[in-house]
């Protein structure tokens, strides 16, 4: 199980790489194995506004339809369209090519998310 | 199924858990949804010619014996028994007095008094009740015999190549929808050219106590672990349908498209009187095959929708690999089934869909 430690997670197992007021989205790599094989991604459209906790994207697998959750407020400024037609990348590197969304970020607060050891202490509960 | 209610396993769930699969709840038992190989490359093995090894011991297996087991099943099932032959194998349906399906079911003939059908998980204990409680005015014994087995199911290219490696039996013998009893391992088995893939292959009935070592051999042999995720998308793929999902209680062989298995000349069986009514008037549903031409996955109670309104639901929905897009299977109101414009609602938004043909992706069945 990969946790890399550069980044932040939420209870719902997003991961977010913050660089500057620019916020990038994933599945962490929990989720994508829970998930199972994900054949399906909705991304969000540029110029969406979304609060924390707001589903921002869909996760098809081969068996269930998941909602990914905005770890921290912002507008969509770039969602990665090519996983509509490799959404197994989200599988394969989820923390990489997996990435889903990158939002401007409205509110910097991430009091409400882990770090690596946090959230690996987390998924041991 | 509450969640307090002990779910069985079958005799190969230790083989399960060394493989790694994940365990869920399903018609009772304890099965593997997928091994870690995961679902999409499951799938894909068996697609691809290699050979899949499910085991689906869950199903149940009836034998009906006696001087009146022919006479028996004209009445009891849909199909045509008396053009059976022995070692033959055929599909077909459990009705109740209102026309609709109790079960859908094989029928193999093993005698002229003997014959063995597969029936669902779920419905077992309903079908073999039902099935005793019309025995009255017939010599014929019903025997449940579930428990003692072990049913395998070996698909794809290779099946055939790595079968034959338990057997001196000669499986090209053994025609499409045909069967042999034979010894596989040293035990005795009951082998047909049957499945529910769309791909060449067997399926395999034998003793509990024999199961495990021919799992192993058959594994060992090159046989690719299937759960039932990747066993789901395979039979979708191939149109057939599902109990509980395009067939159950609340429709009938009409709407089901499952008139070929209902033979209405071969005299009077439980539910013809039913069926022969909802002809004359007509199906209420048509069953349909959609694929989407938009980006989508249709999936199960999807809504279909045609002229800003709701006509009708998808029964079974998924992501054809092969066929490039989302398919489903569907029931409309019947003017839908052959004119208008079709699109599902995916989360409120409506993805087009075209009318198409099943199986979705060609079968390769040795017919």
């Amino acid at each position: 199980m990969s946790i890399p430690a550069d980044l932040m997670y939420s209870k719902d197992h997003e991961w977010v790489r913050l660089d500057g007021d620019t916020a990038t989205f994933g599945l962490t790599d929990h989720a994508q194995e829970a998930l199972g094989d994900i054949v399906f991604v909705e991304i969000p459209e540029e110029g969406r506004v979304v609060a924390a906790g707001d589903a921002f994207a869909v996760v098809e697998s081969v068996k269930a339809v998941s909602d990914a959750y905005a770890p921290v407020p912002g507008e969509v400024i770039e969602g990665n369209y090519e996983l509509e037609a490799t959404p197994e990348k989200v599988n394969e590197d989820p923390y990489g090519d997996g990435w889903i969304a990158k939002v401007k970020v409205t509110d910097g607060d991430t009091s409400h998310l882990m770090d690596a050891d946090a959230y690996a202490k987390f998924l041991e509960e | 199924m509450s969640d307090n209610t002990t779910l069985a396993k079958t005799p190969l769930f230790d083989e399960h858990i060394r493989l790694g699969g994940k365990m869920v709840p399903f018609a009772g038992f304890e099965m593997p949804v997928q091994y870690p190989l995961g679902a999409l490359k499951e799938y894909q093995a068996v697609r691809d010619g290699k050979a899949g090894l499910f085991d689906i011991s869950h199903m149940g297996q009836v034998r009906v014996t006696g001087a009146n087991a022919l006479p028996f099943l004209q009445q009891m099932t849909t199909n045509d028994v008396s053009k059976l032959t022995v070692g033959q194998v055929h599909y077909s349906s459990l009705l109740n007095e209102q026309g609709s399906f109790i079960d859908d079911i094989t029928t193999y003939k093993i005698s002229d008094t003997e014959y063995y059908l597969c029936i669902n998980a779920a419905n077992r204990h309903k079908d073999v009740a039902h099935l005793q409680a019309h025995t009255t005015s017939f010599d014929v014994i019903v025997t449940d015999e579930s428990d003692d087995t072990v049913l395998l199911a070996l698909q794809g290219g290779e099946a055939q190549k790595l079968l034959q490696t338990l057997t001196t039996t000669d499986l090209e013998t053994i025609g499409y929808y045909r069967f042999s009893q034979l010894k596989l391992n040293g035990d005795n088995a009951i082998v047909s050219r049957t499945g529910y893939t769309g791909e060449d292959g067997f399926e395999i009935y034998i003793p509990n106590a024999a199961s495990k070592a021919i799992w192993q051999k058959l594994e060992d042999a090159g046989a690719v672990p299937i759960g039932l995720a990747a066993r789901d998308m395979l039979r979708t793929e191939m149109g057939y349908a599902l109990y509980g999902h395009e067939i159950s209680d609340s429709v009938t062989p009409v709407e089901a498209k499952l008139m070929w298995i209902t033979k209405m000349d071969k005299g009077d069986f439980l539910g013809r009187a039913a069926v022969e009514s909802r002809k004359a008037e007509g199906a209420k549903l048509s069953m349909i095959a959609l694929k989407l031409t938009e980006r989508g996955i249709p999936r199960e109670h999807y809504k279909v929708v045609a002229d800003g309104k709701e006509v009708g639901e998808v029964t079974s929905g998924m992501h054809s690999p092969l066929a490039g897009c989302g398919v489903a299977i569907a029931y409309v109101e019947p003017e839908y089934a052959v004119a208008g414009n079709l699109a599902i609602d995916i989360r409120g938004k409506a993805v087009a869909a075209e009318r198409t043909t099943t199986p979705f992706v060609r079968s390769n069945v040795r017919r």
